[in-house]
């Protein structure tokens, strides 16, 4: 099962005491917003302590209704008690996903093509719903879903602070300014949220540490970063920052580099010559860099040839690498890009 | 003298009566014509910005005149309104209340209604066909209608005041 929700204890990564995120209000609105008012008001009923866990809501067509809850996945009878085993549970079906599609798309399927295309729309709030059924092909190509049979509404919650502990090694502390980062990570170990952080408190400054705030430009090419709704960063990204949504990340870059002078550029889950090529270009601009990749070593980059090609520019200067040794979101590594090999110091941040 | 006023008053109302229908044909392609470049502004709003319903018909009720911006306004408003309302539902609600308050027959009715089984269901391309065909068979309804107007606006006018003179000199 995929979650691309950031579970709560991301608060590794924060480095202080346990934080603890339930669902606010607000965002259980936003969603309910969505849902067929028979199923808000059953999912209303559901006890708080469970609700507040709210992962996911899974609408499967003639399958029961299926909640994510804290890590694990309950159905629920009809007056709201979570339950694992599927006797007596609310069965969803056609007339529910056929609402939850109107509300979604205002009544406009026309309006969700591009959505329908990758799979998954962006709700208000930065919730996004996952959607399946049956692909229309064009030329080899996905066209558009039809006959949609399944959603899955994740419930999205930012983490601010998730960059406490890390942004003070970040900052090159002879010229003020941020170090051309790579966050290397595993799929689901908080690689976007801390992302997210991270543009937010460059981009807002951190007087702390002496860091004026940054004009920022984000390529969102999945809208995970920012979490735009029509175009709108639904998650706090800072005051300076430009997000550029659902823009291939190569061009993207090449557009902020032109049109938007950005100080520093971020992008997620680069991978391709052609974007690391584009990240060349930004250098040669003197415009500093945050980039994520997935992988869980620097041995494994340097196997695959656009990762290895980024490594031998030796321009990068901070390589951070996240695990879940102590929870989601734990940095296991820093590494000085100037002396790759040598710098093996385990930092341990919580 | 009271005679009199009998008679004025008697010419008074068949002139108005046959104001009233002379007007009623007058509408029709007027409305009719605000629904056309209505329609063409829904489309340009669909496919060249894909813009959601709510929003697109609201900027539909801005840009063509009443009273066919209440129409637009109404089907935007039930829609923004959410809660699992499909577009059919708000565009034949709205329809409705609309139809019988115009001077639009059922023909023309029939053709909007008609739209509104396939409003904001399909992709862009598709909406656009149906768009355009109700755009052609309102532009039909309303060469048929100016036809009619241009033939009976006039002579309502005069029918009801001649009408009315006649029956005040059958009576005097």
């Amino acid at each position: 099962m995929s979650r691309y929700v950031i579970p709560k204890s991301v608060h590794t990564i924060a480095g202080s005491a346990r934080i603890t995120v339930g669902v606010p209000a607000g965002a259980w609105r936003q969603i309910a917003s969505v849902l067929p008012s028979n199923l808000a008001e059953m999912i209303g009923r559901v006890p708080l302590r469970y609700l507040a866990d709210l992962e996911e809501i899974r609408l499967r067509r003639d399958r029961p209704l299926m909640l994510g809850l804290g890590g694990s996945d309950y159905f629920i009878r009809q007056d709201g008690t979570p339950v694992s085993e599927s006797s007596g549970v609310y069965v969803v079906n056609a007339v529910d996903l056929e609402k939850v599609l109107h509300n979604i798309s205002g009544s406009s399927m026309y309006a969700l093509e591009e959505e329908l295309k990758n799979g998954y729309v962006t709700l208000p709030g930065g919730h996004r719903v996952g959607l399946t059924g049956k692909a229309v092909l064009e030329n080899g190509r996905v066209k558009t879903l039809k006959y949609l049979s399944g959603l899955n509404i994740r419930v999205c919650r930012e983490i601010k602070g998730a960059a406490d502990g890390l942004i003070k090694h970040l900052i090159d502390r002879r010229v003020q300014n941020i170090y051309h980062t790579v966050i290397l990570s595993p799929p689901r170990c908080g690689k976007t949220t801390l992302l997210r952080d991270l543009v937010r408190q460059v981009s807002n400054g951190l007087p702390g540490l002496q860091l004026a705030g940054r004009t920022v430009g984000v390529v969102d090419e999945r809208s995970e970063i920012a979490g735009c709704h029509r175009g709108l960063p639904q998650m706090d990204v800072g005051v300076r920052t430009d997000v550029l949504d659902g823009c291939p990340k190569a061009q993207g870059m090449m557009i902020l580099l032109r049109a938007m002078s950005p100080d520093v550029i971020v992008t997620d889950e680069i991978g391709s010559m052609e974007d690391i090529h584009a990240l060349e270009e930004v250098f040669n601009a003197g415009v500093r860099v945050i980039v994520t990749i997935h992988g869980s070593s620097l041995r494994e980059l340097a196997n695959r040839p656009a990762l290895k090609y980024l490594l031998q520019l030796n321009i990068i200067e901070r390589f951070v690498l996240l695990g879940r040794s102590r929870g989601v979101g734990t940095v296991e590594k820093i590494y000085n890009g100037n002396d790759l090999p040598s710098l093996g110091v385990k930092m341990c941040l919580s | 003298m009271l005679k009199l006023i009998g008679g004025l008053l008697v010419l008074a109302a068949s002139g108005l009566g046959g104001w009233q229908v002379s007007r009623s044909y007058a509408r029709r392609p007027v409305e009719l014509r605000q629904f056309i470049a209505a329609l063409q502004v829904l489309e340009t709003e669909i496919t060249y910005a894909a813009t959601p319903l709510p929003e697109a018909l609201g900027g539909v009720a801005e840009q063509v005149g009443v009273p066919v911006a209440f129409f637009f306004r109404q089907v935007a408003g039930d829609l923004g309104a959410h809660r699992g309302c499909s577009a059919r539902e708000a565009w034949h609600k709205a329809l409705d209340y609309y139809g019988p308050r115009s001077a639009l027959g059922a023909s023309d009715l029939g053709i909007l209604r008609g739209l509104g089984n396939s409003i904001g269901i399909s992709d862009r391309e598709d909406q656009s066909k149906h768009l355009r065909l109700a755009g052609e068979q309102l532009k039909i309804a309303m060469a048929m209608a100016e036809d009619a107007a241009g033939k009976n606006v006039k002579m309502w006018n005069y029918m009801g005041l001649l009408g009315g003179l006649v029956i005040v000199l059958a009576l005097y």
